[in-house]
């Protein structure tokens, strides 16, 4: 009998020293964007004007790294998204998008390597000729693992 | 009966049910021992009672009480399951010894089996590639409808309930024998409404959702089997044909499916028990044949399969990116059509001596509808030989080897946008799936022993398993609305492979028993859907990659009869698993399961036929290993209590089976549900109830 303990006992043995290379400088915390210590745009309930531009301006952190970024506009007309957080901003009625405003560049934002703190900012041009409406302006930020952090942001544009 | 056993012992390819049917064993029956000798894997084998003692709402959160089987949550109370935690296309489901497709193809639907059809279960845990094929790399689920009724009529009508989502359920199964031909019948209807959590908010995509009456609104749904079986049981020859349908009908938690949170027009709150759209139905059409014949030192055994896959999500029609509103609420159909064979041969020059071969194939059509694409359509076959041979040089000791050689072939249609997106000033249908053509092959072997010594016995194997990768991994390019991600396939990836190390140790005492099951595996090329640093239509763009993984971890289990009315039980799991390389190497794998220990107490008596009352605790860890975009998760604990009785009536029995769930209403999450992403909690107290007559 003490030989049937002994196999059990050796895998266990072997599984412990096989799976103990813990290694914990590992990022488990997603990135964070946030407006700490500068004017942050745009932010909720704005509102632009066909041929403005906006500044855009966050500020990204992460502990370990920070990845890319990526920005996104479309139109919100018919209200499919955006169940209100707290303080959900005034809407316009629903409407069929005709010429909607839609943002999308191919490539995510870059941010330098070896960053943990990055203010990013950059001038979006909204074209002249697009509908007038809610929009919503979508912040997505990553880290070099792929945690990511969401921001939606709803804005209106005006004639 | 040494051949017998042996015969029982092995199922997909092998399914010994022509031969014996005394696999009604349940963890503390005295014919433990023997089965623990059949095989050298570890394997536990449930019957009829102990389904019915144990029924929880499911066949799964039945399931769950073995140690090393998890049900997965995968929203509406429905579940899928994991065996040591992999799941999904990484272990098999087979119902009746033929590989069930439903599992394998969508992540967000039950198990698409009549739960209440199910005579016996068995759990094989670890790669089982040998008899089982391609998938069975984290284990195997077999379900077994086909006990052969042994009187002119027999059978049982179950009416069920339980709580939490106000489900109501009606199950009969009827059967006889006439000489030596035989039937049987079973039909199912379930009825459930909206999914009870506590909590009046939940916190989505940065978003927080009121949740009216702590419902998840539009999670109800229904479900309805049905099967027919006439079989011819000789004394040397047998064969059988089981035709079976299920269908189940159920709404998606409207908040929490789609892009973000939606602003719908439509009023879920007006009812607990409407099916709204987002919606999905499912369907799986099953049609089997089987015949077996067998002699003293000889058996051979086929069997053939013909599957329907058929499965519509329904969802509000909205324009989105560049895509314009579509005209229905189709969003994406998907119609499966398997053929599948096996046969076997079996021969025992010697009473030491026992030789198998058999041969498996199987071809797949899938064809996709809607205007949401997510897996294109393809066109699969795969065809598997196998040897083994088992060997006892003496009673106590068993040894077993075996290989076996598959080939697959996977073509994959190309699919291409029915909408225009603007690239560099054109517009272009854009391509989201080309023609693509892979051929895999792989060369799997087994070889273990199981040797027993007075009330001890102890197994080792080790085996090599692999895993073809399935159109989705190969060819996706769509939204995964149940984990929020954009998922895109990788034309390029490689067989699955695995090598796994299993040891068990079992003490078979007259009033105590236990099991220790450790196990350690290595994936040198594991599929893992990794995170990219890009974004797609609103979501993080997720892409198919290989990884080397290492795994292990042990599941023990102990029973102590007290005297005879009481018992003790104690069940504990742990798991670990490691990426050796690739983009997320030192992280674990998706939702790993956390260790955890159940203890629990029975009381039995007698009084107008038999009975029990049962308390039992669910102690989990926590769970602070984590990939992209999980969360770590508390560790929690709950009371469960049961209790049953059967009583004895002019004719047949009645049995009372009563289960209650969290009994001191506890807030928890799952780590391994769903819903643990969306911060769902689970269940509070619920309470099922089964009333069952055997005749």
């Amino acid at each position: 009998m003490r030989y049937i303990n002994i196999l059990p006992i050796a895998m266990l043995c072997a599984l412990c020293t096989a799976c103990s290379s813990d290694n914990d400088d590992r990022d488990m915390q997603p990135p964070v964007i946030s407006t700490d210590g500068i004017v942050a745009n745009p932010v909720d309930c704005q509102v632009y004007h066909r041929g403005d531009t906006i500044p855009f301006a966050y500020v990204f952190t992460d502990d370990h790294e920070l990845g890319n970024f990526q920005i996104e506009v479309h139109s919100n007309a018919d209200h499919h998204n955006h169940a209100g957080a707290a303080g959900a901003c005034q809407f316009d009625e629903d409407s069929e998008p005709v010429n909607p405003w839609h943002y999308n560049p191919d490539t995510p934002f870059t941010i330098p390597e070896g960053l943990k703190h990055y203010e990013a900012r950059m001038l979006i041009a909204i074209p002249d000729s697009v509908d007038t409406g809610d929009y919503h302006f979508s912040i997505r930020l990553y880290d070099r693992v792929g945690w990511s952090a969401h921001l939606p942001i709803s804005i209106k544009i005006a004639e | 009966m040494f051949a017998t056993l042996l015969a029982a012992s092995l199922s997909l390819c092998a399914a010994g049910d022509t031969t014996i049917t005394l696999h009604a064993v349940t963890v503390s029956s005295q014919r433990q021992h023997d089965v623990q000798m059949r095989s050298s894997q570890a394997s536990v084998q449930v019957g009829a009672d102990y389904l019915q003692d144990h029924f929880a709402g499911s066949l799964m959160q039945t399931l769950e009480a073995i140690p090393g089987v998890k049900a997965m949550s995968i929203g509406s109370g429905q579940s899928k399951p994991a065996i040591r935690g992999l799941g999904f296309n990484r272990i098999v489901v087979s119902e009746d010894g033929i590989k069930h497709e439903g599992q394998q193809w969508g992540a967000d639907h039950g198990l698409e089996v009549d739960q209440f059809a199910v005579d016996r279960a068995e759990v094989v845990k670890g790669p089982a590639a040998l008899l089982y094929g391609s998938d069975a790399i984290g284990g195997v689920l077999n379900l077994y409808t086909n006990h052969i009724p042994t009187s002119a009529l027999e059978g049982t009508a179950r009416l069920f309930c339980r709580s939490n989502n106000a489900q109501l359920g009606l199950s009969a199964k009827v059967g006889g024998c006439h000489g030596r031909f035989f039937y049987r019948a079973n039909a199912t209807l379930i009825d459930y409404g909206d999914y009870r959590v506590p909590t009046d908010s939940i916190e989505y995509y940065s978003y927080y959702v009121r949740l009216p009456n702590r419902r998840l609104r539009n999670t109800a749904g229904l479900e309805r089997d049905g099967s027919v079986m006439v079989g011819y049981a000789g004394y040397r020859f047998h064969a059988d044909i089981r035709v079976s349908d299920s269908y189940s009908h159920s709404g998606f938690f409207a908040d929490a499916h789609g892009m973000e949170v939606r602003l719908s027009k439509i009023d879920y709150n007006r009812s607990s028990r409407d099916i709204d759209v987002p919606s999905q139905w499912v369907n799986h059409f099953n049609v089997l044949g089987h015949a077996s014949w067998h002699t003293a030192r000889f058996a051979a055994d086929g069997r053939v399969a013909y599957q329907r896959n058929v499965r519509e999500e329904h969802s509000e029609p909205v324009a989105h990116g560049y895509m314009p509103r579509p005209s229905g609420t189709l969003e994406r159909r998907f119609v499966k059509d398997t053929w599948s064979g096996n046969a076997f041969v079996r021969w025992q020059p010697s009473g030491q001596h026992e030789l198998q071969a058999g041969v498996c194939g199987e071809w797949q059509r899938n064809r996709r509808g809607g205007w949401g694409f997510v897996m294109p359509d393809f066109d699969a076959w795969s065809g598997g030989v196998y040897a083994m041979e088992q060997y006892r040089p003496t009673q106590a000791l068993m040894l077993q080897a075996g290989m076996r050689c598959d080939v697959a072939r996977t073509h994959i249609l190309s699919y291409t946008d029915w909408y225009a997106t603007p690239v560099a000033g054109t517009s272009v249908y854009m391509q989201r799936s080309a023609d693509l053509c892979r051929r895999f092959s792989s060369m799997t072997w087994s070889a273990g022993m199981a040797y027993s010594l007075g009330e001890w016995v102890v197994k080792a194997n080790a085996g090599k398993s692999f895993r073809v990768p399935i159109p989705k991994e190969l060819g996706a390019d769509g939204i995964n609305y149940h984990v929020f991600r954009y998922e895109q396939g990788n034309a390029a990836l490689d067989p699955e492979e695995c090598y796994q190390l299993d040891a068990a140790v079992y003490y078979n005492g007259r009033r105590l028993a236990i099991r220790v099951e450790p196990y350690a595996s290595y994936f040198p090329n594991y599929i893992y859907l990794s995170p990219t640093l890009e974004g797609v239509e609103g979501l993080q763009l997720y892409r198919y990659t290989q990884a080397s993984v290492g795994r292990c971890g042990i599941e023990a289990a102990a029973d102590w009869h007290v005297d005879s009315h009481w018992t003790a039980q104690l069940a504990a799991e742990w798991l670990y698993a490691r990426q050796q390389s690739g983009p997320m190497r030192g992280y674990t794998l998706p939702f790993s399961t956390p260790w955890s220990v159940r203890p629990g107490i029975r009381y039995s008596y007698v009084w107008h036929g038999e009975g029990y009352v049962g308390l039992d605790a669910d102690i989990v860890g926590r769970q602070s290993e984590i990939v992209p975009p999980e969360k770590p998760t508390a560790s929690h604990w709950t009371l469960n209590a049961t209790a049953g009785k059967h009583i004895p009536l002019p004719r047949g029995m009645l049995h009372l089976t009563l289960q209650a769930e969290n009994l001191l209403n506890r807030r928890y999450y799952d780590h391994t549900s769903y819903y643990r992403l969306i911060d769902v909690p689970e269940p509070g107290f619920g309470v099922s109830f089964m009333l069952g007559w055997e005749f």
